[in-house]
């Protein structure tokens, strides 16, 4: 039962949802964002946070990346590895007012759960004989998200006044609700490697992710070519 | 670290997730954000509905916001009665317009009451019975704005009117 629950539970993770159609910006957080005035840290801390937290797209390649780390010392690796990356790219974007086309960012990050569940798979080696460095495709890939998480704030004209305060806010919420989306991830995870079914549905929970990711792709360059 | 697999599990895998993808994306995703239904499933799921219901919102919200292109109102105002059509606009926006019936004179009284006033005042930019009008104004005062039509004939008049620029619509005060 718990085998078939765990199961489930992390299939779901991998399979997208109706609410998860809603990445972006809510309509609620986007009337604050456009009327706020001046630093307000905790609002922005709020809002990092339920980004990442309703970032189905952030945490299906977190997912992935930690689903053969069986140590912690490896896991906080390679999340610090994609904290470094996203936060840089989201402080930068932001504060240079990038200009990157947002569908093609998130495709992108789609790509990287394709990547990322491809890889799970030994498929690098299979395929061609040569294993790309992990640590340092989940900091580039890192970077990428980060495009992402900026331009989804950059959609709306910021107040300049507090921007670089409220900006770490932001990125803190994101680290936060990181921390948070990835306690829960580990737990389930660490219960189902206990059970023998682990070894026998890795393949196909790295192959529902691989499913995911190309389901997150196409939305996104669906986005690019028609809107 | 991670198991690899075999080849042939591997190149299952790869081809079960694509199809899967693209049954979803086809059937459920695209039809539900973009109103794209190549197979005609997601508009027999209702998907198609989700999409479509965005798009209006969009335009609804445009259309009432004013415009840089004419936008054609139909007003009728019934035999010896008056109305009012009036546009909600802040001071000095401008709305340039036309109007015109089907012949039949109407007096009219274009106008602008401020904002939050009790005392009943209002400034009439152009009086004047007429059957067809064009021009423009820009207001002096933040508040609504247009047009109070009498019809003195025994039937009802249309009239077509054709406004553009600053505004939003408040629209029919009977």
């Amino acid at each position: 039962m718990i085998k078939v629950l765990t199961y489930l539970t992390i299939a779901l993770l991998a399979l997208v949802s109706i609410e998860a159609f809603a990445h972006g910006v809510d309509d609620k957080t986007r009337a604050f964002l456009e009327q706020n005035n001046g630093v307000q840290f905790i609002p922005f801390l709020y809002i990092g946070a339920k980004h990442m937290i309703t970032g189905y797209d952030h945490l299906l390649f977190l997912v992935g990346v930690i689903f053969f780390l069986y140590r912690s010392r490896d896991v906080l690796l390679y999340v610090t590895m994609f904290t470094i990356g996203h936060s840089t790219t989201l402080l930068f974007g932001v504060l240079s007012d990038i200009q990157v086309n947002a569908y093609l960012i998130d495709a992108i990050i789609g790509f990287s759960v394709i990547y990322k569940g491809f890889d799970n798979l030994g498929g690098f080696k299979l395929c061609f004989n040569w294993q790309p460095n992990t640590q340092w495709a989940v900091l580039i890939f890192g970077l990428f998200h980060g495009f992402g998480l900026a331009t989804k704030l950059q959609e709306f004209s910021l107040a300049d006044e507090g921007l670089i305060t409220n900006l770490i806010a932001f990125n803190l919420g994101v680290e936060l609700g990181q921390f948070a989306a990835l306690a829960l991830i580990l737990i389930m995870i660490n219960a189902w490697r206990k059970l023998p079914s682990f070894q026998r549905f890795s393949t196909v929970t790295n192959t529902a992710l691989m499913s995911a990711g190309v389901m997150l792709m196409g939305l996104q360059l669906a986005g690019y070519f028609t809107i | 670290m991670q198991h690899t697999v075999s080849t042939k599990t591997l190149v299952k895998a790869s081809i079960s997730a694509v199809v899967v993808a693209a049954i979803a994306l086809v059937t459920f995703i695209l039809p539900a954000e973009y109103n794209i239904d190549p197979t005609g499933i997601g508009n027999k799921l209702g998907l198609t509905a989700l999409a479509q219901a965005a798009e209006v919102e969009t335009t609804s919200l445009e259309t009432t916001k004013g415009t840089d292109e004419f936008q054609t109102i139909e007003v009728t105002v019934p035999a010896g009665r008056g109305i009012e059509y009036k546009f909600y606009m802040k001071q000095h926006e401008k709305m340039t317009y036309e109007w015109l019936t089907d012949g039949v004179p109407l007096y009219f009284d274009l106008h602008g009451e401020p904002e939050g006033d009790t005392t009943g005042y209002f400034e009439s930019y152009v009086i004047a019975t007429t059957n067809e009008m064009k021009g423009s104004y820009t207001t002096p005062f933040e508040g609504s704005h247009g047009w109070y039509w009498k019809n003195k004939s025994d039937k009802p008049v249309s009239i077509q009117l054709m406004v553009k620029g600053q505004y939003e619509v408040i629209g029919l005060k009977q």
